[in-house]
């Protein structure tokens, strides 16, 4: 169970929550969107001086940068999902067949190294299920890798 | 864990009420150890030495701690003996090295900080890196970089995705777009603040958004100093220091972070005046702290990497694919091989991902980025192509300059002295940089002439240029901006004018060499002349050849003035290195002005230095 609530804390939800859209309207696949910069002046200070906006900086506040993550536990204090974009790069790792943002989600689900292959080409074969829409969001992903791995001999250990 | 590190005390044990004398207060202050945690300036700086860096009343728990070590260490002892003092958790560091110091024996003395030893759990303590990102297109500036830490959970870790970073930066919440806060951060208006996030996070905003290499050292730090460094970073939570742009930066201050794991390392023993984030990689390989380099090629250096692999027609069809993703049910598309359409798509993907990497997305392109998905999915992947790592930034030049050279004009021989205090001309040896951007700061030439004497020839204040080459799906603005002083053809020879002129242009690079345009604006004044200040606008053309052993450049730059006259000035540069910190340089000058002409050419050796 720890496993699994450990992934699903990677791409920004929880079993428990999944009820609730994570991330509200300014997440989910459709919606993967860096913050643009606010103009010149402020893109030439960031340049300069590294600024940090000073909001949720040190790992431990709750994220809500452009995702509320409000009564979800999540990596590190915030959701990687709704900070970065990780759904969206491990969309294009399983459709590759590998990649460094795949790794952490088997690394985080605690899958042994010696079945993380075969987990990558399961995960790549059934691309189309797990990724079956443009607005997909993170916690029906989530369920979709699980009912994935539910059917596979190898992986269903690591949903049971 | 913790209780583990404890137990191994190195003094006598001391019961905890027992006061240590002044002396063992004074020996205990002066040690490394306690100067690091301090964050004490022992003169790599010269604003305070002696006293701490830190510019927080909460970081001290005595009246005078900012000045006075000692005082300092008093105070914490009085407040860290206390059983359950919420002190301890605040300052977890300075606990375990008084524990340490005076053997003091306890059984989990942080039980009650619920709150650190929580933060500290998901704190990863494998490793420590140092990660570099490097210039990014389009942006010398970017030159001058930045630096942060890395910890993973595990040496070699399976996926810095997992990765928490330590960043120092400043902090400027409620920024608007005035340049005064430019101003601001540069001559220390912003209070500085470590900051720990998401490693993730990073590579996004470097490696994606910005489009920045990475260049990542692994550090040789052990759990034990590195439960120094974490339990240290937690005293720092929410504490301003000085942001100074040129020495107490971010790469400088993560330095003294590296310290308070190890203290005897000799990191900031110079004086360590416009800390560079190169310089700060070279300190910690002379520190012996390097084990290992990765490189980390940016989005849009990937995109490039794939689509070198796409021969015309298929690179092509990547164009057609990303303006319409529907194209591949069509009979073009399925022409190709399936390994082929795999890339093909890869680089279409690859290609809108970075178009729309900045601003919100729409549906739209969520689709389409589904789609191309999706034909990359079904086509199986070709081997892949192993990407060329460039030369890491700190195997290039020097950031200093001195040069000395002979030349002639029209028939006039003169001897010149240069100095640049920093960086990178585009055609200064290429090992290490960005190809095609250059940042000049504080650069001047003395000409010695056998008809003139000693002359100023030329004082730039700021010299940047960015020639950034458009590809199949990048296509950056290039441009230029350049002030100072120089001297100018007017009437009757040579006069000094203060200038600055700048604009936009487009650049391409085929094979190494790079065709370049630009739209030149200029002001110009010369004292004594009329008008007093002349305005000009034209055009500048040209090119470089940059390769490792040679950097050849040719321009032509055309100028109209509002007071009817105009100025013609071509050049030709070539610029050999002979080693990382030498070169040779010679050009050829020809400035025209109506109808008269000045010709000079020159050859100078330059030395790069720290």
């Amino acid at each position: 169970m720890k496993k699994l609530v450990l992934g699903a804390v990677l791409l920004g939800s929880s079993l428990s929550a999944s009820a609730v859209a994570p991330g509200g309207p300014g997440c989910g696949w459709g919606n993967l969107l860096f913050e643009g910069s606010s103009g010149t002046g402020a893109h030439l200070l960031a340049t300069l001086v590294n600024g940090t906006s000073g909001n949720a900086t040190f790992g431990m506040t709750s994220g809500t940068n452009g995702c509320d993550t409000s009564g979800t536990l999540t990596y590190s204090g915030k959701s990687l999902l709704a900070m970065n974009g990780v759904l969206e790069e491990v969309a294009q790792d399983m459709a590759v067949g590998h990649g460094e943002a795949l790794t952490a989600l088997t690394v985080s689900m605690q899958i042994d190294p010696a079945d993380r292959a075969h987990f990558d080409s399961v995960m790549h074969e059934n691309f189309t299920h797990i990724f079956p829409r443009e607005d997909v969001n993170a916690a029906e992903v989530m369920d979709n890798i699980q009912a994935v791995m539910k059917r596979d001999d190898r992986l269903a250990r690591y949903v049971s | 864990m913790i209780a583990v590190l404890l137990s191994v005390a190195v003094g006598h044990a001391q019961p905890l009420s027992v006061r240590p004398s002044e002396a063992q207060f004074a020996g205990m202050a002066a040690s490394a150890r306690w100067q690091a945690l301090l964050h004490i300036n022992q003169g790599a700086t010269l604003r305070g030495i002696g006293h701490s860096y830190v510019d927080d009343n909460d970081f001290f728990l005595a009246a005078d701690g900012a000045t006075d070590p000692v005082a300092e260490l008093r105070a914490s002892w009085q407040a860290l003996r206390i059983p359950g003092s919420p002190v301890r958790c605040r300052f977890p560091a300075r606990y375990r090295f008084l524990a340490e110091q005076l053997g003091w024996q306890a059984h989990d003395p942080l039980a009650q900080c619920h709150e650190y030893r929580q933060w500290r759990e998901q704190m990863p303590t494998g490793q420590l890196v140092l990660v570099f990102p490097a210039a990014y297109l389009n942006s010398p500036s970017s030159m001058f970089g930045h630096t942060l830490l890395r910890l993973d959970a595990t040496p070699d870790p399976d996926s810095v995705w997992l990765s928490q970073a330590i960043n120092f930066g400043a902090r400027t919440d409620g920024l608007d777009n005035s340049l005064f806060y430019i101003w601001r951060g540069l001559a220390g208006g912003y209070p500085g603040r470590f900051s720990v996030v998401p490693y993730a996070e990073k590579i996004r905003e470097y490696a994606f958004v910005e489009n920045r290499d990475m260049w990542e050292y692994a550090l040789n730090l052990d759990t034990d100093e590195l439960d120094w460094v974490i339990r240290h970073l937690w005293e720092l939570r929410d504490i301003n220091f000085d942001y100074y742009f040129f020495d107490e930066n971010c790469s400088f201050r993560l330095l003294e972070l590296v310290k308070v794991g190890r203290p005897q390392a000799p990191l900031m023993d110079d004086l360590r005046f416009a800390e560079l984030p190169v310089n700060t990689v070279r300190a910690l390989y002379a520190a012996n702290l390097v084990t290992e380099r990765r490189y980390r090629p940016s989005k849009a250096g990937e995109l490039e990497h794939l689509a070198d692999g796409l021969d015309a027609r298929e690179l092509a069809m990547a164009r057609r694919l990303l303006a319409d993703p529907s194209l591949a049910d069509s009979p073009a598309f399925s022409r190709f091989a399936p390994a082929r359409r795999h890339v093909i798509a890869q680089v279409a993907y690859q290609a809108l991902r970075l178009r729309h990497r900045q601003g919100p997305r729409d549906s739209a392109n969520a689709r389409d980025g589904l789609a191309l998905l999706r034909i990359v999915q079904r086509n199986p992947a070709p081997p892949e192509r192993p990407l060329a790592e460039p030369p890491a930034p700190e195997t290039g030049h020097d950031t200093q300059m001195a040069s000395v050279g002979l030349g002639g004009q029209d028939g006039t021989g003169f001897a010149e002295f240069g100095y640049r205090l920093t960086y990178h001309d585009i055609l200064d040896p290429l090992a290490g940089f960005l190809p095609g951007a250059g940042i000049e700061g504080l650069n001047i030439r003395l000409r010695l002439s056998e008809d003139d004497g000693l002359s100023l020839e030329s004082l730039d204040l700021v010299n940047i240029r960015s020639l950034a080459a458009r590809g199949a799906f990048v296509k950056p603005t290039s441009w230029f901006v350049h002030a100072g002083l120089e001297q100018a053809p007017v009437a009757g020879g040579r006069d000094l004018a203060t200038f600055i002129q700048g604009g936009p242009g487009a650049s391409w690079n085929w094979g190494g060499f790079r065709p370049y345009a630009f739209a030149v604006a200029r002001a110009e004044t010369v004292t004594g002349f009329d008008p007093d200040l002349a305005l000009g606008g034209g055009t500048e053309l040209g090119a470089v050849y940059l390769a490792p052993n040679l950097q050849l450049g040719a321009s032509a730059r055309l100028l109209y003035f509002t007071d009817d006259f105009y100025r013609l000035r071509t050049s030709v540069t070539a610029d050999m290195p002979l080693s990382t910190d030498n070169a040779v340089r010679a050009d050829c000058a020809r400035d025209t002005w109506q109808g008269q002409a000045v010709n000079s050419c020159r050859v100078a050796l330059r030395h790069y230095f720290n």
